[in-house]
Formats: C-alpha cells, structure tokens, sequence
C-alpha cells in the first residue's frame, strides 16, 4: 500500500514514519504539510491510503477531502478534538490519536488491508483519471456529519442550484458541485442523466413505468421518483436493449 | 381600659374591670395568634409583597370581628357589661368595637408582619452573597486550570519524535511540560501571581510550541524589566499566549510571529500579546481564553481594568490587558 502522511508538524509525521517502518506493507511514498500540498501530491502519487491530520493551517483535513475528486482510503490522525472525534464516532471512521498507539496503528492497517481482499481494486480502471470507477468513495460532510461514499451506493443526484443532493442510504447531503461537473466524471455505464435535474445510477432502479408524451418514470430503491425527459428516454431504451 | 375608665368617670367595680382586662388579653392573644398560624400556614411570608398587602388587609378586618365577637360575647355571657353600655345594640356595640380595636391590630400586625418580612430578606441577601462569592472561586478555579489538551497531546507527540532525533531537546521538554502542568494546578491557589513567575510559564509553552511549529513560529519578548515584579492574574498572559497560537501562528501555512510586551502606561500596567493573523467576527464566539480573561479582569479588579483585542495593523492581531497598579487597588 502507498501512503502520504498529511500533517503541518514535521516532527509528528516523524513520529508516525518511523512507527510506519514496523509494516512493510505500508510504504510512504510522500508528505505534505499542509491541505493544498496534500492535494497536489495525492492526485500526482495516488496513493492508496493517506494519514490526515484535522487540524492544519489554511484548510482542515476534512475541507481538503471534500475538495478531492475521489478519495484514498483515510486514516485520521489527531492529538484531541472533541468535534472531530464525535464525527468519526458517529460515522465509524477510522481514526488514531497522538501519540499514536502501535497496537491501534496495527489494527488499522489490518483493517484497511482486509476491506482491501474483499474488493480488489482495479489498477487498470485507475489509469483513466477523469472517469470515476463505481468503487471510487468521494468523502461527503453536510455540517457536523461527514461521511465516505462509494459511488456505487449513491442512488441519485439531484441539482439544487450551484449544489448537489446526494442520495445513499437514509442520507441526502449537499456537495459544492454542479450536476454538470458530476456528470463527466462518473461512469455513463453506471449513472444515466434523467432530466434536467436528476442523474440516477441505473443499478438502483427498482421499477420502470411509462409516463406523459413518451416519457418514463423511474422509481429507484430509495423510493424516490424520477421523470426521465423524452429525449434522454430515447437514448435510456437504447442502452438498456444493449 | 384603665384610662377609659377614668376619663368618662363612670363607676366600675375593681372586679368587673380586671375580668373584662382579662378577657379582652386572652381574646386578643388568641385571635393574633389565630391569624399568625393563618399567615404561616398559608406561606405569606414568602410571597411577594403587594400580593400579601390586601390579603393581609383582608384577614386583619375578619380577625377584628373575630376579636370583637370574642369580647363582646364573654363580656355578655359573663354579664359585665357597664350599665350604660347596655342601652346600645349588640351589633352597633359589635362594629364599634370591629373598628376601635382593628386600629389597634392594624399596627401590631403590620409590624410583624414587616419585621418577618425584612428579617428574610436580609437573610435572602446574605445567601446570595455566600452563592455569589461561592461561583466566584468555582469561576476563577475553572478558569485557571484551564489548559489545551489538544495542545498536551501534540507536545507528547513531539516529545516522542525527539526521543530519537534530538534526545537533549527531548529531555528539556519533558521539563517544560512538567512546569506548564504543575503551574495549571497549582493556579488555583494564589489570586496573583509576579509577572516574573506567569513569564516562565509562557516562555516554556512557547519553547514547546516552537518544538512543534518549528521555523514557522519566530518568538520575541518585549518586557519592561521594572514590571517583572507587578502582580498578575496566573495563567492570564499564558491564555492570551496560548490564543495567539490556536487563532493566529496555527491559522497560517507559513506561521508568523508572537511578540509578548509588558510595560507601564499612564496609571497601568500594560500586558500585551500580537501575534500574526487575523481578527474575524468567529473569533469572538469561539474564544474561551477571551471571555474569560474579560471575566476574570472584571472579578479581580471590577471595572478598573481593561482588556481589548484588535486588529493592531494588516498582517498582526494585538490582544491587551490593561491592570491597573498594586498601590492603586488598596
């Protein structure tokens, strides 16, 4: 597994490389020492994993992931935040505090490493940069609560004006992006512009029903209803009779 | 009674007039001592005033009846009536004696009545005196022994790096961690403190923040050598030390500076803390370390002391403590 090590303190990514050199599955290809540089370097080195800290000057660990297109699996590091902590908790996030306990460093990495086998990630699909891969998890904060999302568990993204409602499980955050934007990087395979104001992933169609002038109503697992455009159901029986 | 008797001069055996002041004592002991249980049972006491006035009002006009009923009943079942008396009605006799003998219960009442209630007001005063003077230390307590844990954290954190990369290093931050540690806790003990010893404080904080923010954080002290003697609120300039860094020096990718100054201005003694940053408007709610130095300034030294923070020019923030001198609080 690649690493980046993301914190403003040179003496606490030290600390945390010289821990680090007891897994030789896990190797720091890089550092950043602060939001900005982190990001410059995970889409240069796209490691598999990064090490944040929260608290950093400029932005915060959790503004730099809502910022990044897709999201390396993320190991938060902290020495005492009461804010952060509580989102962790109710999320299940994983999370180490500083000075760092060798044995919950090990059962960190062990975890990651076991979600990895069940998954595999293809490397291949990675090469392609712009398109996101279905496994790809975008990290998702709305207020206190924040969270990591496979695309492959988001149901439906709806415009509302320059944001996006993101529909996965009970939950439908705001993200800053345009439904545009959202548009040319997902994988058309999987997520199918519905109309003006909805992209659906076509995996979490439940039912499909006829509608007004040649249109279709998709109703999608959540329960949720979405009128897709005459024009794009002309182009949506295309694909499905592929 | 007595003086009744001899001004109108009207004969009246010695007998029937120590048997009516008899009776005219035990009534009237035993209809205020009615009216006292009444008051009590009913909890006037502890009511607000003009809500007891006209109920007291009320009640002081029954017991008068009460009592003139009570005399006038026994003076009749007893026959000591005065002869002359005798030509009068009952009921005239009856409201007569309502209003002559009220006027008498009227003062008497009211006067216990405002000796009870002064006597709990004064004591309702004393309690929240103690109460006030009691959140005052928790306040003051709370507040001293204030410090950062996000900030232990890391420097343990540091402190653990250094062990291999810089053991000497290492060794004095132990040190300094121990002193900032032990002087949180002992705070609680002295009101004041010499500006010499809250300055050891903050030099050690700012070496183990310097441990941390490396060539980010540049230090520079500016202090009067004359006020190293001058009595400060412990742990006060280390707050304001201590925000300067989470608000300021922490903010900044590239870090900035924090100057510490204290020296004599006018009347005052002069505490100053800049840092490199800038002021916004969410500074003043997230700020503990500021509201409480506002409050803690204002429970040692009322309002003769004053406390600011400004944006002092475009790249430094100024946070200042104004205490006025020791001989001048005396």
């Amino acid at each position: 597994m690649r690493a980046i090590i993301i914190d403003d303190e040179r003496l606490a990514r030290a600390e945390l490389k010289k821990l680090l050199q007891e897994f030789p599955e896990v190797e720091v290809v890089d550092e950043a020492a602060n939001a900005e540089e982190g990001i410059a370097k995970i889409e240069s080195q796209r490691p598999d994993l990064i090490f944040l800290d929260i608290q950093m000057p400029g932005k915060t660990g959790f503004d730099m992931l809502s910022e990044l297109e897709r999201s390396p699996q993320v190991i938060f590091t902290t020495a005492y935040d009461e804010f952060a902590l509580k989102a962790f908790e109710v999320n299940a996030l994983d999370y180490l505090l500083k000075p760092v306990e060798p044995k919950r460093l090990a059962d960190a990495i062990q975890k990651l490493q076991l979600g990895e086998g069940k998954e595999p990630r293809l490397e291949a699909e990675h090469t392609n940069n712009s398109i996101l891969h279905e496994n790809d998890q975008v990290f998702v904060k709305d207020g206190e609560r924040c969270w990591f999302v496979k695309l492959s568990e988001i149901r439906l993204f709806e415009s509302v004006g320059n944001y996006a409602k993101v529909f996965f499980g009970p939950n439908k955050p705001l993200i800053l992006k345009s439904l545009n934007a959202l548009e040319e990087r997902l994988d058309e395979k999987f997520f199918f512009r519905a109309n003006r104001k909805h992209i659906v992933n076509l995996r979490m169609i439940e039912k499909i029903e006829p509608y007004f002038n040649g249109g279709l109503l998709l109703e999608l697992k959540g329960g949720e209803k979405i009128e897709v455009s005459r024009r794009q159901t002309v182009k949506f029986k295309e694909m499905m009779s592929l | 009674m007595l003086f009744f008797a001899h001004a109108y001069d009207v004969q009246i055996s010695t007998r029937v007039l120590l048997c009516r002041i008899v009776i005219v004592m035990v009534a009237g002991i035993f209809s205020t001592h009615l009216l006292r249980v009444f008051i009590k049972w009913r909890g006037w006491l502890l009511q607000p005033i003009e809500k007891v006035i006209p109920r007291l009002m009320i009640s002081m006009v029954l017991m008068s009846m009460i009592y003139s009923l009570l005399v006038l009943g026994a003076i009749e079942f007893f026959s000591l009536s005065i002869e002359t008396a005798k030509k009068v009605s009952f009921w005239t006799r009856f409201l007569g004696s309502t209003v002559d003998n009220g006027l008498f219960i009227l003062p008497w009442t009211l006067i216990y009545y405002f000796y009870h209630f002064i006597e709990k007001s004064r004591k309702q005063q004393m309690d929240t005196l103690q109460l006030e003077t009691l959140i005052k230390e928790l306040e003051l307590k709370t507040i001293k022994a204030h410090i950062n844990p996000h900030f232990i954290f890391n420097s343990l954190n540091s402190i653990r790096a250094l062990v291999d990369e810089n053991p000497e290093r290492a060794r004095k931050a132990i040190t300094e961690l121990s002193n900032i540690l032990r002087s949180s806790m002992q705070a609680d003990k002295s009101e004041t403190v010499t500006l010499e010893k809250e300055l050891f404080i903050v030099k050690d904080y700012l070496a183990l923040e310097n441990m941390r923010f490396e060539d980010r954080l540049k230090i520079e002290y500016e202090i009067d050598e004359d006020t190293l003697d001058q009595p400060v609120p412990p742990m006060m300039l280390q707050t304001l030390v201590e925000n300067a860094i989470k608000h300021g020096i922490s903010k900044q990718i590239h870090g900035g500076i924090v100057r510490v100054i204290s020296e004599f201005k006018g009347h005052f003694h002069e505490m100053a803390v800049q840092n490199t940053g800038y002021l916004n408007g969410a500074r003043n709610t997230e700020g503990f370390g500021l509201s409480s130095t506002t409050d803690r300034l204002n429970l040692l030294y009322g309002n003769k002391a004053k406390f600011e923070i400004k944006q002092a020019t475009a790249t430094l923030v100024e946070a200042r403590v104004l205490i006025p001198f020791e001989s001048e609080i005396r």
